[in-house]
């Protein structure tokens, strides 16, 4: 058993089909869900998935000669994409509030006055 | 031989949690019960990220992503609570929407991942102290560094916290009447 899971250590390319995996999953979400929150919600899952790939990316395939030292800009990016996350999550709660104050519902397939 | 062992099981292990519980973040009824799934997705992300030897992300993703994120969608759902408290399932066009554009996409990166460049990497090195490297490149106003987009940053979680405040509030002539009323 030990020996079967030490020779099957996951690839570079195990880990992208798994974030490509979840990313998705959050796809569909989006299409899917009918609450504005649980969009969102799908939303984050991408956003999620997108940051694990920059680490991996930065762990597998970073130049190492670059300034002369080990470089960590996918790590630095990850912490810009989880900035970003939080920004976004932070107007789009208060843009779910006053439209459930205005309009008492947050199910995205009735929200279409823009459509008409 | 058990030491190269764990990291491949404990690998599956959190793919697995990470797939089962996405899954029921974008399909459960309960919209309360996504965001705790959505929890779990985060936090085993953070799991990931200890496998990529990077402790320092793992602690900024429990956080931010797990204890702030989360409890913001939370204040959201309940916030926003409507008088049905189970969503309906989507419809079947919907859903064949969504699956064949989720199942286009995941084809498509799938045919792209394998590609040979990708298949036989070993993992690069790393700085020895990686939270003192982070650190130094983003404050580095070098070619290579991030101070720039750092402050970037910090200019728009302020708009963002200030544009949540002014969207959220209550319109001054709500209030208003409210004060006259009351």
């Amino acid at each position: 058993m030990a020996d079967f899971l030490a020779g099957h250590a996951p690839t570079l390319t195990h880990w992208l089909v798994l974030t490509s995996a979840l990313f998705s999953i959050g796809i569909y979400g989006m299409l899917t869900r009918r609450n504005a929150v649980g969009v969102l919600m799908s939303l984050e899952l991408c956003l999620n998935a997108a940051a694990v790939n920059f680490v991996l990316f930065n762990r597998y395939l970073a130049p190492t000669n670059l300034g002369g030292a080990e470089r960590l800009d996918g790590a630095v990016m990850t912490i810009f994409v989880i900035a970003v996350a939080a920004a976004e999550v932070v107007v789009g709660m208060a843009i779910f509030v006053a439209m459930y104050a205005e309009r008492r519902t947050v199910d995205v397939t009735r929200l279409d006055a823009l459509k008409d | 031989m058990l030491a190269n062992a764990l990291p491949t099981l404990v690998f599956y292990l959190l793919a697995a949690i990470s797939l089962t519980l996405a899954w029921s973040v974008v399909t459960g009824r309960r919209i309360l019960r996504a965001a705790v799934s959505l929890m779990g997705v985060l936090a085993a992300s953070a799991g990931l990220y200890l496998l990529l030897d990077s402790p320092f992300l793992a602690g900024v993703q429990v956080l931010v992503y797990v204890g702030g994120i989360v409890v913001l969608l939370v204040f959201a759902v309940m916030l926003t609570r409507t008088t049905e408290l189970l969503e309906d399932h989507p419809s079947r066009h919907r859903q064949v929407i969504g699956g064949a554009v989720a199942l286009a996409f995941f084809g498509l990166s799938y045919c792209m991942m394998t590609a040979p460049a990708f298949a036989n990497r070993a993992l690069t090195a790393l700085p020895k102290n990686d939270v003192a490297a982070i650190g130094r490149a983003l404050l580095d106003t070098g070619e290579n560094g991030y101070a720039l987009p750092f402050e970037v940053v910090s200019l728009l979680l302020l708009a963002a916290m200030i544009g949540g405040i002014v969207i959220a509030r209550k319109p001054a002539a709500l209030v208003k009447s409210e004060a006259h009323h009351g």
